[in-house]
């Protein structure tokens, strides 16, 4: 399958740009700098006045009134397409971008049964492509040189079989073939218009007269030779950034691009079959001018994290909601930029179906969902779990983590542990009279936990004035006695 | 009449004279008989309920801890809301309790504590939130509360300082709890069941 974006140029502004009034009203070129500049696509008010695409700027100028010039930018257009075959890679595994022919070459063979059929598959794409915002011309073949061509054409048919594509080639004007200029001017002069009359022809006369690259073209265009084309390997992170025709001075009002940001990564992780449990949002923000000087603003980096992986954005822009509330903007923000860098497989269907499934305990791996909405509003440090460290005296046996990652059980206590008692509560030791009647509970002996200084510990529970159970221990090395604790 | 019978098994239908609540009402054991008779089997699935009284420390955590260890075993998480100390998971472990399965949740305001339980509640992974409030507390949040935990498949406790009893609360049963000489006394305030009617004060041994 060959998917050609005759307007990439143009789609391209219109997405950076949210005014898109701008870019219909008046005349619009994108023009190719160099020594005779020349124009590289024009929008539909700068065609209908006359100029088109391959013109000299300067004939351009002369029919149209005062357009709008843009130059072209060939980098941007090859990341523009290295995005989209990452958006495509969820139809086919062996995607291969060709940017400066502005096309996109899928092997889509083995997918077809998948999606359908072919005609089913080429919708798919097509809306994939709509989706955001491109406008594509789709031809199926056999082979990526009939495909290529056939994308060129408008409402091409999708040739089955060897027969088929011979009947739907046989009508395309030799103009469309990429012959060099030589060939194709000897083919018309001995009366040849059309692809059928060049297939009529005897093979080793038709190599004769114009060499073994047209065979070869013709082959190719046939799938009797076969085509390699090295695959496409998309980048290992997702990045993706949107700049901002207006200012956004509320935190509110940054959901709507947000949305669209978020809409484009699910995109783009569905065709890279990745997951993500976090990401980072970067606010770029306007210089803040005073009449002296102005200074530019660091930007605003907010980095969200949720308990279990999922690329769906409506999942994502609640979640992003509710930790925009916290913040507060220093300055109006100009640009989003969403990255991240750490990519995951994706999770099994069946897991999030469970969860969802009241009066079920979740499965053992997963941590409760509602906790990335708790850590976007509380703060991350709002969610605590405790870990062992496995230091036996109670007030360092425990470390604490914030993430949202799932967590191995903890090993069992250790017998010095066991010896402290079955406390509930933890404080940090508080030095206390001695009691007058306590509980023993055990020794906390010596170890190689004390750094060598002497730490032996007897533990006891006692019932203080107004009824408190409190966990003392009593410090051998000085005799003082210490709160540790609450036992209830 | 078997339209009148299925609609009086109803759970969620209370009938004042009945003594108890629905035979079949999920529950948590409390891990203490008589508690378990008077709760009706043992602490509700489901529903709010207070515990009032004060210092911290008496006891009132160990008191559910048979719920906490039932709660682990069958794979829910138990969050801890805005405790007044640290757990100190070591000694939770041989009672019984799966550390892994603590979550413990800070905030700075009972607002954002309310919250936080309403938000747990809405997720079904959780069997049993203890959630500690400092000072008073608007009723609507509280019966925001309520209506999530009655949605939900867990147990919500809410420990609230005795002044607290002042204040009507929408909760579904309220427990006031003292020091005793050696466990804990537990008064029924509002709740339903013969207990709540007695007026008796149970007395629950601590080990």
């Amino acid at each position: 399958m060959a998917v050609e974006l005759p307007h990439l140029a143009l789609e391209t502004l219109a997405r950076a740009e949210a005014d898109r009034s701008r870019l219909t009203e008046r005349p619009l070129l994108v023009v190719e700098a160099g020594a005779a500049p020349r124009v590289h696509a024009a929008n539909r008010a700068a065609r209908r006045a006359g100029a088109g695409p391959g013109m000299a700027l300067a004939d351009a100028l002369a029919v149209l009134d005062t357009p709008e010039l843009v130059e072209h930018d060939p980098q941007a257009q090859t990341a523009q397409i290295a995005m989209l075959a990452g958006v495509l890679l969820q139809f086919s595994d062996h995607v291969h971008p060709e940017p400066d022919a502005r096309r996109i070459l899928l092997e889509v063979g083995r997918s077809r049964r998948l999606f359908g059929g072919l005609a089913a598959l080429r919708e798919r794409v097509r809306d994939a492509l709509k989706g955001l915002g491109f406008h594509p011309r789709i031809g199926v073949a056999r082979s990526p040189a009939a495909a290529r061509l056939l994308a060129t054409l408008r409402n091409p048919a999708i040739p089955e079989d060897s027969e088929a594509l011979r009947r739907t080639l046989s009508p395309v004007p030799l103009e469309a073939l990429p012959l060099s200029a030589a060939t194709r001017e000897g083919l018309q002069a001995i009366g040849l218009r059309r692809l059928g009359d060049l297939l009529r022809l005897a093979r080793p006369e038709l190599a004769r007269r114009h060499g073994p690259k047209l065979l070869a073209l013709l082959d190719r265009l046939l799938g009797r030779r076969t085509e390699t084309l090295p695959r496409f390997d998309p980048p290992p992170e997702l990045y993706l950034t949107l700049r901002l025709e207006h200012e956004i001075h509320a935190t509110g009002a940054l959901a709507f691009p947000l949305k669209r940001l978020l809409r484009r990564a699910e995109a783009q992780l569905r065709g890279l079959n990745r997951s993500l449990q976090g990401m980072t949002l970067e606010l770029k923000h306007r210089e803040e001018h005073t009449r002296i000087t102005s200074t530019r603003i660091a930007p605003t980096r907010i980095t969200l994290e949720r308990g279990h992986p999922g690329i769906r954005a409506e999942d994502w822009l609640p979640l992003w909601q509710t930790r925009l509330e916290r913040e507060a903007l220093p300055a109006p923000v100009i640009g989003l930029r969403l990255r991240a860098t750490r990519l995951l497989d994706p999770p099994t269907q069946g897991a999030s179906l469970l969860a969802e499934t009241p009066g079920h305990p979740p499965p053992d791996s997963q941590l409760p969902a509602v906790l990335a909405r708790l850590s976007a509003r509380l703060g991350e440090q709002a969610i605590v779990r405790l870990t062992a460290s496995g230091i036996p005296r109670p007030e360092a046996a425990q470390g604490t983590r914030h993430d949202l990652d799932a967590a191995a059980s903890p090993p069992p206590p250790t017998p010095a542990q066991m010896i402290c008692g079955t406390a509930l509560w933890l404080q940090d030791p508080q030095p206390i009279p001695p009691p007058l009647q306590a509980h023993g509970l055990g020794r906390l002996e010596d170890g190689w936990w004390d750094r060598g200084q002497d730490v032996r510990r007897d533990y006891a529970v006692t019932r203080d004035r107004q009824g408190r159970r409190l966990w003392l221990y009593r410090c051998l090395r000085s005799g003082q006695w210490f709160r540790q604790g609450y036992w209830g | 009449m078997p339209s009148i019978d299925a609609l009086l098994d109803h759970p969620a239908l209370w009938r004042g004279r009945s003594a108890a609540p629905a035979a079949n009402a999920p529950v948590w054991p409390s891990g203490h008989p008589a508690l378990d008779r008077a709760l009706g089997g043992g602490w509700p699935r489901g529903q709010l309920i207070e515990l009032l009284g004060t210092p911290f420390g008496c006891g009132e955590t160990r008191l559910l801890v048979p719920m906490l260890a039932a709660c682990g075993r069958e794979g829910y998480w138990i969050a801890l809301l805005a405790p007044p100390a640290t757990p100190w998971l070591p000694g939770w472990q041989p009672l019984g309790i799966p550390p892994e399965r603590v979550l413990m949740i800070r905030t700075e305001h009972d607002r954002d504590t309310l919250w936080a339980s309403e938000q747990c509640l809405r997720d079904p992974a959780f069997g049993v939130l203890l959630a500690w409030l400092g000072g008073p507390v608007e009723t609507a949040l509280l019966r925001r509360l309520r209506l999530a935990a009655a949605e939900s498949q867990a147990c919500t406790i809410l420990y609230r300082p005795p002044r607290a009893t002042e204040q009507p609360s929408p909760a579904h049963q309220r427990l006031r709890w003292k020091p005793d000489t050696d466990g804990l006394e537990l008064h029924c305030l509002k709740g339903v069941g013969d207990w709540a009617r007695s007026g008796q004060p149970l007395h629950i041994p601590m080990p």
